[in-house]
């Protein structure tokens, strides 16, 4: 009895992505290029499909790496770890994850993809309103009693190493510096600003300020955070220079918006 | 020429695939583009710059959605999830029409991001005509399916590819987009006639053209998207407007994207043989 084309399929998918021979039987075997050759066109497709998207996504530490490594440890990945999504752009998002596990002794590679997947993440995050200047003005004095988070495209990526100064560098095409681990690990903030992602490094009193408003917290409960682990003077004074950076590069927003946005889920 | 019984609306004339190289060029003035094709799936995104260009350029410029990701070949339940996210943004753009591929590309949740070869049986027919008629009935309108470029040829294949697309289309009773490039580059691998392949094709079907370059690598030929349209394939394209009549035609290119005046100078170079092949008697099969 033929097969079901479901285990037809399955065995087909093994022969493209673990390589194994056996899918070979399913098809027609031919003196001018045979059956092997023929499944081959299928296998180096997905692989240049994969790990050409891991390329795009870990844009800077394909640069830090270089072509060789990088196609070393992409093709070990995906070996690893098959992609399961549906859309292409979502493969690869445990890369990091795999590279922590793998290469301890080289934390920067891990820091380096997160910061690599939360800019790509960013980059197509749901739109949102965040506050400005004009918005606040707006709102009157009422507004520092309203619940505030992080517009949607805004995260947090933790940093011991100087991932900062070497993604930098990379975007510069220059040569980028030694990785060097940090005494205290550092805080990268990465969020979209006019269509484009970004980022930089908060100092620890701005990256707990931002931690409280990502937790829902109004300004006013912000400013008796700060007080507390501040003082009153430093307090205030940090607080006035966070906020205006915060509206001029739209990190904040109305708690409870809808997404003003896509319709996409 | 088309039938009185034909499923397809009027062709709306010569388009491109949309580029993400191409969006200041559409933004800073109008082109010589008819419509624009997308790829569904890099839309379907939350948000950012993709939809939002998208819905700039949509102001100006019809467009129809093509997706990979479908895999209507898969004999397993089509992905729910895919689909509703397909119809959003079929809901957001309104396109002229949507279409995918005859193809699989993956199953037991694993995935290969490509279009893989089905078996041209009885069992993969029947799974393919069920699939289309569940997508048809989800977005409410026809689907265009596109024939594939393919390097394999499964044992139980007992009918052409064109047979199989030819009944497909009557029972799933869905429309065809005709890639030209496909057909050539199928047609080397596999070593059958694609006047043959042109001739079996239900004309009133055939919704749109895609015109694409290859990679020649002497005992087979890979569809790269990658190279000018080569001169084998605009003559097979001449004999199907011949065949077929006006078809909406768009080149794909998806690699090495040269400037968009290049890619258009090679639009009007379609545009110049449809109208020369329209002006010439149809040719008779055989």
């Amino acid at each position: 009895m033929a097969e079901a084309l479901r285990d037809v399929q399955a065995l087909f998918l093994a022969g493209v992505i673990r390589g194994e021979a056996e899918a070979e039987r399913l098809i027609v075997d031919d003196n001018r290029v045979g059956a092997t050759r023929r499944l081959d066109i299928y296998r180096n497709n997905y692989r240049a499909n994969v790990t050409g998207i891991l390329a795009d996504h870990y844009e800077r530490l394909h640069l830090y790496l270089g072509e060789e490594q990088f196609a070393r440890l992409a093709g070990a990945f995906v070996d690893a770890q098959p992609s399961m999504v549906r859309n292409l752009r979502y493969y690869g998002g445990g890369f990091a994850d795999y590279l922590a596990r793998h290469f301890p002794e080289d934390g920067e590679l891990e820091e380096l993809a997160r910061l690599d997947w939360a800019l790509r993440d960013a980059f197509d995050a749901p739109d949102a309103e965040p506050l400005d200047a004009d918005a606040v003005g707006a709102l009157g004095d009422a507004w520092i009693a309203a619940p505030l988070t992080l517009v949607p495209s805004a995260q947090f990526v933790a940093a011991s190493f100087n991932i900062a100064a070497i993604w930098n560098a990379l975007e510069a095409e220059e040569v980028p510096p030694e990785a060097e681990r940090r005494d205290q690990a550092e805080t990268i903030l990465v969020w979209r600003q006019g269509g484009s992602p970004q980022f930089r490094t908060l100092g620890a009193d701005e990256a707990a300020a931002l931690g409280l408003i990502a937790e829902g917290c109004s300004f006013t409960v912000l400013s008796e955070h700060m007080l507390e682990r501040l003082g009153e003077a430093a307090a205030m004074q940090a607080l006035g220079g966070w906020l205006g950076g915060w509206l001029a590069e739209g990190t904040v927003m109305l708690a409870g918006q809808a997404e003003a946005g896509s319709e996409v889920t | 020429m088309r039938d009185a019984n034909r499923k397809t609306i009027a062709s709306p004339g010569f388009g491109l695939g949309l580029r993400t190289v191409h969006y200041p060029d559409y933004v800073a003035a109008p082109q010589r583009v008819d419509w624009l094709e997308i790829i569904s799936e890099n839309y379907m995104v939350p948000g950012g710059r993709p939809l939002a260009m998208l819905d700039r350029i949509r102001a100006d410029y019809p467009v129809v959605m093509h997706g990979v990701s479908l895999s209507i070949g898969s004999d397993e339940p089509l992905d729910g999830r895919y689909l509703a996210e397909l119809k959003a943004l079929a809901e957001r753009i309104e396109p002229l029409w949507v279409s995918d591929h005859l193809c699989w590309t993956g199953i037991n949740a694993h995935n290969t991001h490509d279009l893989l070869p089905l078996p041209y049986d009885a069992p993969a027919l029947a799974c393919v005509v069920d699939n289309i008629a569940r997508v048809q009935d989800h977005l409410g309108r026809r689907i265009l399916i596109e024939n594939p470029s393919s390097y394999v040829t499964f044992r139980s294949s007992d009918r052409t590819e064109w047979e199989f697309l030819a009944e497909m289309a009557e029972r799933a009773d869905c429309l065809l987009l005709l890639d030209v490039n496909n057909i050539y580059v199928s047609a080397r691998n596999h070593g059958f006639d694609p006047i043959d392949y042109l001739a079996g094709l239900p004309a009133h079907r055939i919704q749109q053209v895609h015109l694409a370059g290859h990679s020649d690598m002497g005992d087979y030929v890979i569809d790269t998207h990658d190279h000018d349209v080569c001169d084998a394939v605009w003559d097979l394209y001449a004999r199907a407007i011949r065949t077929f009549g006006p078809l909406a035609t768009m080149i794909e290119r998806d690699d090495d994207i040269p400037p968009l005046a290049d890619v258009i100078a090679e639009l009007d170079r379609a545009r110049s043989v449809a109208d020369a092949a329209l002006r010439e008697p149809v040719v008779a099969h055989g």
